[in-house]
C-alpha cells in the first residue's frame, strides 16, 4: 500500500544533522534513557536520543499538559485585591520521535481540554507552539496493545481526523535510511534544504513489511467491539471488588502516566505576608480518596469505586463524552502499577464471564 | 491569546441576610458595570475568595437589574469564609455555568417541585418566576419541601407568598421539632407529602433537588405514581474545581455535572454508578 502522503528517503546522518538544526531554532524534546527509564528531555544532538525506546515513563502529551500551571494572580493592597491573568509560558518546541500511540494520546487530550466550549490556555499555547515528529513503532512491548485500538504501531488516519492533526513529520526507520512522510506545511519547512530522494515503491513495500512484522508481535490484545456497553452492563462484576479492594493502593500512578488523563485540582498558594496569591491548576487523580468527596460524604469512598471509575471512564464513558476511547493502548498504567493492575485484563475477564454465561444460557435454554 | 476561563470577576456584596443558623444569602453585583451575569435558574457560579478557593454555588435569585444572589451554607473552609463577608466587601465569581431547569417545557403543565434541605435554593429563582408568570394558564404548581427541623427551612416568607398565589400549593414537612419550636404541619420525609390527601392531580413534570438519597426516594415515588422518567429533572451536587468541564472531579458516567448538569433529566444520570440515584 503506498503511503497516503508524499514521502522521501532520508539518510540517517542527514536526519542527525536536522536534529541539530532544529535544536538551534526551538527546544527539541526527545526520549532520553536515564537508568532503566526513558524520559522526555531537551536534546541538542541526535546521539542523545534513544531511537530504540519502547515506551517512556510519562507520555509526551504531558510535556504539553504541564503538571502545575498558574492560572491567576491576586495582589492585595489594603482592602483591594487586583486579579491578574497569567500568560502561558509556551515557547517554540519540537517533540521528536513520538510513537503513534502517544500521537493519539495527544489527539485524545486535544478533545478534552482544547476541543470543547472552554479551552485550557496553557495546553492550547504549548500545542500551538510545538511541532511534532512522529516515529512509527517497531518495539512492541509485552504490555502494548495499541493495535487493538488502531492507534499503532504505525500511524494512520483515526477517528475522522487526518494524521496531520497528530504530527508534522512521520519517520519510519528502514534499513540504513529513514522514510519521512510530510504531514503539514510546518513539517515541510522542517526539511527545507535537505538532500532527499523521493520514496520508491520498494521503500513503501519495506515500510508495509515492517508494519506487518510489528503487528504480528503483539501478545496483548483487547477486544473493543461493544466494549463501552459491555462495561456498563457489568458495573457490579466481582472483578471491581476483588481487584480494587484486593490490590489497588490508590497510589494514582495509573492516572499520572496516562497520556489522556486531564483531571486537575485548583490550589491557591499565598506569600507569607498574604500580599500575593497565585491560583494554579495541578494534576489530580480520580484515584485519590477525596477526589469525589463533598461535604456530606464521598461519592467514591472505596477503592473498588475508584478503580471502576478509571477503567470505565477510559473504556466506556469516554466514548459518550468525547467520541473516542480514553485509552490508546500504551500500557503505561499497567507497567507502572505497583501491583500490576491491568485494565485490559479486567475488561477481558468481564467479557469472558459474559461469554461463559451466554454459553451456559444456550446450553440450558 | 484567549483569556483564561478560570479568571474570576469581582462582585460587591450589597446585602447579607441570615437564612438559618449556618446559611446566609449574599446579594451581589459585579463591580465591572460593563459585565453582565445572565444566568438562568438552576445554573451556578464558582464563588470564591483569593487565597481560600472556590466552590460551586447555585443562584438563589437572579434580578433583571444586575443583582444576583447566592444562598450559602457554611460547611467548609470556602463556604464559611464566603458567608463571613460583610456588605461592601468583595467576593469573586465565575459563571454562570451549567444547565438550567427546563423553563421552556413548563408552560401549561402541572408541575411538582420536590425539595429537601438546601435543595430549595436552586429552585427558588424558578419558582419565583413561575408563581409570577404562569399560573394564569390554569396549570398547577405543587411545592413539596422538607427540612430537618423548622429552623432549617429556608425562604419561609417566599413559601408563604407562593402558597397564596392561584394554582400554587405549598406543603412543608420536618423530620423533627426541637423544644421551643411551634410546628403544626406534618412530620417525616418529604416523599410522605406526595401521599397527602389533597395530592389529587398527577404532575406532568417534576423538579427535584435535595440530598441525593432524598432524591432517590423522591424519584422512585414519582415514577411509581406514573410519571415518565424523562419528565423528572434532578439537580445534582458534586465536587467541582473548574466548573467548565475540565478538572474532572464532577464526572458521572459520560456526564460532567458542571457542564452537562447540574440539572439533568433523570434517564441521563440513572445508568451510572457512584450516585445514590
Amino acid at each position: 500500500m503506498p503511503a497516503a502522503f508524499p514521502a522521501r528517503r532520508l539518510a540517517r546522518e542527514d536526519l542527525h544533522g536536522l536534529v541539530v538544526r532544529w535544536a538551534g531554532a526551538r527546544e527539541v524534546v526527545a526520549p532520553v534513557r536515564e537508568g532503566n527509564e526513558v524520559h522526555w528531555r531537551p536534546v541538542t544532538d541526535a546521539a542523545q536520543v534513544d531511537w530504540d525506546y519502547a515506551s517512556t515513563m510519562l507520555p509526551p502529551s504531558k510535556v504539553l499538559y504541564k503538571p502545575l500551571v498558574d492560572v491567576a494572580r491576586f495582589t492585595r493592597a489594603g482592602d483591594a485585591v487586583a486579579t491578574g491573568a497569567v500568560e502561558p509560558d509556551a515557547r517554540p518546541s519540537l517533540l521528536l520521535a513520538v510513537h503513534p500511540c502517544d500521537l493519539h494520546g495527544i489527539l485524545v487530550l486535544d478533545r478534552t481540554v482544547k476541543g470543547r466550549r472552554f479551552v485550557d490556555p496553557s495546553y492550547a499555547a504549548w500545542r500551538a507552539q510545538t511541532l511534532i515528529v512522529g516515529l512509527n513503532c517497531r518495539h512492541v512491548g509485552e504490555l502494548c496493545f495499541c493495535a487493538s485500538f488502531g492507534t499503532g504501531p504505525f500511524y494512520s488516519r483515526w477517528m475522522d481526523q487526518g494524521p496531520s492533526d497528530g504530527c508534522d513529520l512521520l519517520l519510519t526507520e528502514l534499513e540504513g535510511d529513514c522514510l519521512v512522510e510530510v504531514m503539514s506545511r510546518p513539517g515541510e519547512e522542517l526539511l527545507a534544504g535537505t538532500r532527499m530522494t523521493e520514496a520508491s515503491e520498494t521503500d513503501y513495500a519495506e515500510r508495509d513489511r515492517l508494519e506487518e512484522s510489528a503487528r504480528s508481535r503483539f501478545k496483548k490484545k483487547l477486544e473493543i467491539g461493544g466494549l463501552p456497553e459491555l462495561l456498563l452492563r457489568n458495573l457490579e462484576h466481582p472483578v471491581w471488588e476483588r481487584v480494587g479492594e484486593g490490590r489497588c493502593l490508590s497510589c494514582t500512578n495509573c492516572t499520572m502516566v496516562c497520556p489522556t488523563c486531564y483531571c486537575y485540582d485548583l490550589q491557591d498558594r499565598s506569600s507569607l505576608d498574604l500580599r500575593e496569591t497565585v491560583r494554579a491548576r495541578r494534576w489530580d487523580s480520580c484515584q485519590d480518596r477525596n477526589f469525589a468527596a463533598v461535604h456530606f460524604g464521598n461519592f467514591r469512598a472505596t477503592r473498588k469505586a475508584r478503580l471502576r471509575q478509571f477503567v470505565c471512564h477510559k473504556l466506556s464513558y469516554w466514548v459518550g463524552q468525547h467520541g473516542c476511547f480514553g485509552c490508546v493502548g500504551c500500557g503505561r498504567c499497567i507497567r507502572l502499577c505497583p501491583t500490576g493492575i491491568d485494565l485490559a485484563e479486567i475488561a477481558g475477564e468481564i467479557r469472558r464471564t459474559e461469554k461463559a454465561e451466554d454459553l451456559k444460557g444456550k446450553a440450558e435454554g | 491569546m484567549t483569556p483564561s476561563p478560570l479568571l474570576p470577576l469581582d462582585a460587591e456584596v450589597l446585602r447579607v441576610s441570615e437564612e438559618s443558623s449556618d446559611t446566609r444569602t449574599l446579594v451581589l453585583r459585579l463591580r465591572d458595570s460593563s459585565a453582565r451575569m445572565d444566568a438562568r435558574p438552576g445554573q451556578f457560579n464558582m464563588v470564591g475568595l483569593p487565597g481560600i478557593g472556590e466552590a460551586p454555588i447555585t443562584f438563589s435569585a437572579i434580578g433583571g437589574d444586575g443583582e444576583f444572589a447566592h444562598t450559602i451554607r457554611g460547611v467548609g473552609s470556602v463556604t464559611r469564609a464566603l458567608i463571613g463577608v460583610a456588605p461592601g466587601g468583595t467576593v469573586q465569581v465565575r459563571g454562570p455555568y451549567g444547565s438550567s431547569w427546563p423553563e421552556e417545557e413548563l408552560a401549561g403543565r402541572d408541575v411538582v417541585a420536590v425539595a429537601g434541605g438546601n435543595g430549595i435554593i436552586p429552585l427558588r429563582p424558578l419558582l419565583q418566576k413561575m408563581v409570577a408568570d404562569r399560573r394564569p394558564d390554569g396549570s398547577r404548581l405543587l411545592v413539596l419541601y422538607g427540612g430537618r427541623e423548622p429552623g432549617q427551612l429556608l425562604f419561609r416568607r417566599d413559601l408563604d407568598a407562593w402558597a397564596s398565589a392561584p394554582g400554587v400549593e405549598v406543603r412543608l414537612t420536618v423530620d423533627e421539632v426541637p423544644d421551643g419550636w411551634k410546628w403544626d404541619g406534618p412530620r417525616g420525609v418529604v416523599t410522605g407529602l406526595l401521599d397527602h390527601p389533597s395530592a389529587g392531580h398527577p404532575a406532568e413534570l417534576a423538579l427535584v433537588c435535595g440530598p441525593e438519597l432524598m432524591m432517590r426516594f423522591a424519584v422512585r415515588e414519582l415514577l411509581l405514581r406514573g410519571m415518565r422518567p424523562a419528565d423528572v429533572f434532578v439537580s445534582l451536587e458534586r465536587r467541582m474545581k473548574c466548573g467548565i468541564g475540565h478538572c474532572g472531579h464532577c464526572q458521572l458516567g459520560p456526564n460532567y455535572v458542571c457542564a452537562d448538569g447540574p440539572v439533568f433529566r433523570y434517564p441521563q444520570v440513572k445508568p451510572y454508578p457512584d450516585a445514590m440515584l
